[in-house]
């Protein structure tokens, strides 16, 4: 206890209760500031300033910031360039997601099967990209879809139909189908984790039941499993959805944001630093993609208010 | 090793040894064929994953001659350190290494001092709005990197922090994430303990260090691995933030080393540059599996 409660013997408690209050309160303010001023800073604040410069222009002489409301937003609505990243956007997203989450769950399937030997050399090689960058992968990817020496082309060649395979970083019509492979790739030791845990969620029970009702693998994966995964999926689903909007890397290394991989991320990027800067515009595109993402986020963070208690 | 994590009864806790498998695999009989099949199909699904990573390591070992030899070979006909002597000293790769060990260093440091102070207001200490806050913090995480790179890219550069350890890292001091996770911990210990050591005279912030602490090293170091991780391989804000070459972090430098040496095609060299940015997380992987997954089963998050 503190030792100024009896000081004066006839001082109030009640004060005296308030005054420790106050402090106590105070301490905790303290130990939330530094997180509370950095977060005010770099997060919050940025979510205004980011809306005000989407409303600016740079004018061409003199460098001063002009008003100009909403005109950054409204010449994107009838953009036929920003309209293709939108579609590149969603193609990435259809390329990414579902490939994803297929392997994944294939991969989680395998790897919950009790077996008693070299199960962590399992874990050890298929969980192995969480921990790789997205400036790795790109490099990785660039080298085994090199197109003279690169391992995909060669192993494309055994296949009797083929000649020679394609130059996958530079043909426009495959070089989004190449960046979204090095993605799914990177983001398959995340996913294959997350059904891992949802398939060994699931209750023994029901297999057991099954088991006994003669239910073959097929019927047990099928009707047993896929069923009682489903809020695993789509977690999966919503998350990596969000991911695919936020892909930078890859596309930065391997193809340097050529035409056809200037996903929506991508072009805001490249309107803001690259070239002549069109801060304005280019934050009016961000804005639009986090009110995408955010709408994602506010789902994916229901899901995780119903899995962890607060 | 890193101690074992209890952030909660997640399921990769129970990761082995159950059986909750959509098909039993016995011991008897058929079961022993299956568990065969199996071990090599996922050993080599295991290979097919981390083959990107298996071949840039091979291929960094390899003479160049042999590098684009066709067809090409897996494995070196000589094992040779040269791509790693050529990519040490034709490029500020040490400076780059050095870079992102600071960078890294002073990011993981404070995001786990604040979080930790953080996580306890949160968690053990009261006062008027704490729950306000609390899921003001927790909805940042809500806020993409994608929206505030530009303001924030506009703030740094006007406080003169372009191409600055500052600028790298003072972004980035805090995790919502951190302090989420740690709370969780947090919360798990006794009440009781608290009012003990108050009874005992100590202040907070004496059980804070002395109690609290000591009690959570797995959590705390589950999540600097994490914080580790995120900003060792952070790639987009180091690209806009530093535009002099002296200043770029490692992932940054690979890429530009990646771009100056193509045309001179000594990929031998660029894949000793890529093994030597991608050896320490993973050294982080082999050491602290585990914890990894852990985090993120229970999570769902990547940090």
């Amino acid at each position: 206890m503190e030792n100024s409660s009896t000081v004066d013997g006839t001082q109030s408690f009640a004060r005296e209760k308030r005054r420790r209050k106050f402090f106590a309160s105070l301490e905790g303010y303290l130990y939330l500031a530094p997180t509370l001023i950095i977060l005010t800073i770099f997060v919050f604040i940025p979510i205004v300033t980011s809306f005000q410069i989407s409303l600016t222009r740079v004018a061409p002489f003199g460098g001063r910031s002009i008003n100009v409301g909403f005109e950054n937003y409204t010449r994107l609505f009838t953009s036929p360039e920003y309209r293709d990243t939108v579609r590149i956007t969603l193609l990435f997203a259809l390329y990414t997601v579902p490939t994803g989450i297929f392997f994944s769950v294939a991969l989680a399937i395998l790897l919950s099967y009790p077996l008693k030997r070299l199960s962590w050399l399992h874990r050890l090689l298929i969980f192995l990209p969480i921990v790789i960058s997205t400036a790795v992968t790109g490099v990785l990817f660039r080298w085994i879809y090199h197109p003279v020496v690169g391992y995909l082309n060669y192993l494309l060649e055994f296949l009797p139909f083929i000649e020679s395979g394609p130059n996958w970083l530079n043909d426009a019509d495959v070089a989004l189908i190449s960046v979204s492979m090095a993605v799914v790739w990177r983001q398959l030791g995340f996913n294959t984790i997350i059904a891992l845990a949802g398939i060994q969620n699931i209750d023994e029970v029901y297999y057991e039941a099954a088991k006994v009702d003669g239910a073959s693998t097929y019927h047990r994966i099928r009707y047993i499993m896929l069923p009682l995964l489903t809020p695993t999926l789509f977690f999966l689903l919503i998350i990596n959805v969000i991911n695919s909007l936020q892909v930078f890397g890859e596309i930065n290394i391997l193809t340097r944001g050529s035409q056809a991989t200037r996903t929506m991320l991508y072009s805001v990027y490249d309107r803001a630093f690259v070239g002549t800067p069109q801060v304005g515009q280019a934050s009016a595109e961000a804005y639009l993609l986090f009110l995408l993402i955010l709408a994602l986020s506010i789902v994916q963070f229901r899901f995780l208010g119903s899995k962890v208690n607060y | 090793m890193i101690e074992d994590t209890q952030l909660s009864t997640g399921a990769a806790a129970k990761n082995t040894a159950r059986s909750a498998a959509p098909v039993e695999t016995t011991n008897a009989g058929a079961g022993r064929w299956t568990n065969f099949t199996l071990q090599i199909v996922l050993i080599l699904l295991g290979l097919f994953v981390s083959f990107p990573v298996l071949l840039a390591i091979l291929t960094s070992f390899k003479v160049p001659t042999d590098i684009i030899n066709y067809p090409p070979t897996l494995f070196p006909e000589v094992w040779t350190f040269e791509s790693y002597i050529t990519a040490w000293t034709s490029q500020p790769l040490a400076r780059y290494f050095l870079n992102s060990v600071i960078q890294t260093g002073v990011i993981v440091f404070f995001q786990i001092l604040f979080s930790i102070l953080a996580a306890y207001a949160f968690s053990i200490l009261e006062f008027p709005g704490r729950d306000l806050f609390f899921y003001l913090i927790l909805g940042s995480l809500m806020v993409p990197f994608q929206l505030t790179f530009i303001p924030n890219f506009i703030l740094v550069s006007e406080l003169g922090w372009a191409n600055t350890y500052a600028g790298l890292t003072v972004p980035f001091l805090a995790s919502a994430f951190g302090v989420f996770m740690l709370r969780q911990f947090f919360l798990t210990l006794p009440k009781d303990l608290y009012e003990a050591a108050k009874i005992d005279g100590a202040s907070s912030w004496t059980y804070l260090w002395k109690v609290v602490v000591p009690l959570s090293k797995g959590s705390i170091s589950a999540f600097g691995i994490f914080a580790f991780l995120s900003a060792w391989n952070q790639y987009l804000w180091p690209l806009i933030i530093t535009n002099e070459p002296e200043m770029r972090t490692l992932q940054i430098g690979i890429r530009f080393f990646l771009f100056d040496q193509e045309r001179g095609a000594d990929w031998g060299a660029i894949m000793a540059a890529t093994v030597i940015a991608l050896l320490p997380t993973l050294l982080i992987f082999l050491v602290a599996q585990r914890q990894l997954v852990k985090g993120i089963a229970t999570t769902g998050l990547k940090g």
